[in-house]
């Protein structure tokens, strides 16, 4: 499963946020989970999502995203 | 037991197995807490009546070495924070992983959550009597060489609040035991070779900045009691722990008092009345109120 980057779908339907168990919305293109209310986009390498939060990228809260 | 730095994961592995071998129940959806290099992952697989499986680690590598090697999904994720929704697992498994976590109640609780009504904990985690010998032979060379001596070995885990977590974490039905595991070594810089290759060499946070001085390893590993042909002998206390997520339909302790049926009934005896001592708490003496 490491050809692409993608998340297995069985594994995407059960992530949440980790600091706030709220939805992650995935952005496939960017390979990032992304949590809007804890501001965090977690990055997915080789398939596997990283659900650190040292590991996250800090994203404004707000901004409207897809 | 021959010393290998992946055997004793592989050993407590399969007792974990064993253990979950005794209960009759098809766990579809299972989550390994911890999985390392997705040994456990691959054994739980071949477990009739699974049907997903997770695995997670804190160590993004390990986590994609596990997934490498048994082509089954996998995240990093931190036990304190598990980034899986509420009830998403029937199972959750971990195999001497939580030793690392700082917060065992939180981790714990967080498992609790994940698991679905009816869902089964099962741990194994290294226990209090956990390389005793190596760290009585550290401290003793420490004050030796160094005139002081600090925390080298990870504080481990006590059977005895093992029950008590798992109960506070609300887990139904927690149970707990030890399984002690020794393994003979050439030598104790042998041992401590291993635990090192193992990432085990020590697990706590607050481990004094800098290398060990080279003679006081040498001298801790003089002080180490070697048997009659010069090898020592580690001992590894596994702690298994295993509790519950409430579900309709468990068992449940009744009231005191409660009872519709005579004991004495059942045995075809006469009943001989106690008096008003029954229930009544020892004094101090030892003698009933």
């Amino acid at each position: 499963m490491s050809e692409n980057n993608d998340v297995d779908p069985k594994l995407l339907e059960i992530l949440v946020c980790p600091v706030t168990k709220g939805p992650l919305a995935y952005d496939r293109e960017k390979g990032e989970l992304v949590s809007k209310k804890a501001g965090l986009a977690f990055p997915v390498r080789g398939g596997i999502p990283i659900m650190l939060v040292d590991e996250a990228r800090r994203i404004d809260a707000d901004p409207a995203r897809s | 037991m021959p010393a290998d730095h992946d055997f004793l994961f592989a050993e407590v592995g399969a007792r974990l197995l064993d253990r979950l071998a005794d209960v009759r129940r098809d766990f579809p959806r299972i989550l390994d807490l911890g999985c390392r290099r997705g040994a456990l992952g691959a054994a739980l697989g071949a477990r009739p009546g699974t049907a997903f499986i997770v695995q997670c680690d804190l160590a993004p590598e390990m986590a994609g070495a596990a997934s490498a090697a048994n082509d089954l999904p996998a995240a990093a994720a931190d036990e304190e924070l598990l980034p899986f929704a509420d009830g998403a697992f029937d199972l959750i498994v971990s195999n001497l992983a939580l030793h690392w976590t700082n917060d065992l109640p939180g981790a714990l609780a967080q498992a609790r959550r994940a698991l679905a009504p009816d869902g089964l904990f099962m741990a194994a985690l290294f226990g209090v009597g956990t390389l005793a010998e190596l760290r009585v032979a550290l401290m003793e060379a420490e004050l030796a060489v160094e005139g002081g001596a600090s925390p080298r070995v990870s504080p481990f885990a006590d059977v005895r609040d093992a029950g008590d977590l798992l109960a506070r974490a609300g887990f139904a039905m927690p149970v707990a035991d030890v399984e002690t595991i020794r393994v003979s070594f050439p030598d104790a810089l042998a041992l401590m070779r291993d635990l090192g290759a193992m990432g085990e060499s020590n697990a706590v946070a607050e481990r004094r900045k800098g290398m060990t001085r080279r003679a006081t390893l040498m001298e801790a590993a003089a002080r180490y009691p070697a048997g009659p042909d010069g090898r020592i002998t580690a001992s590894f206390e596994v702690v298994f722990m295993a509790g519950w997520a409430p579900g309709p339909g468990q068992p449940k302790a009744l009231k005191p008092g409660s009872a519709t049926a005579r004991l004495a009934d059942h045995l075809g005896v006469t009943e001989i009345p106690a008096g008003d001592q029954t229930g009544q708490p020892f004094t101090d003496e030892g003698k009933r109120r």
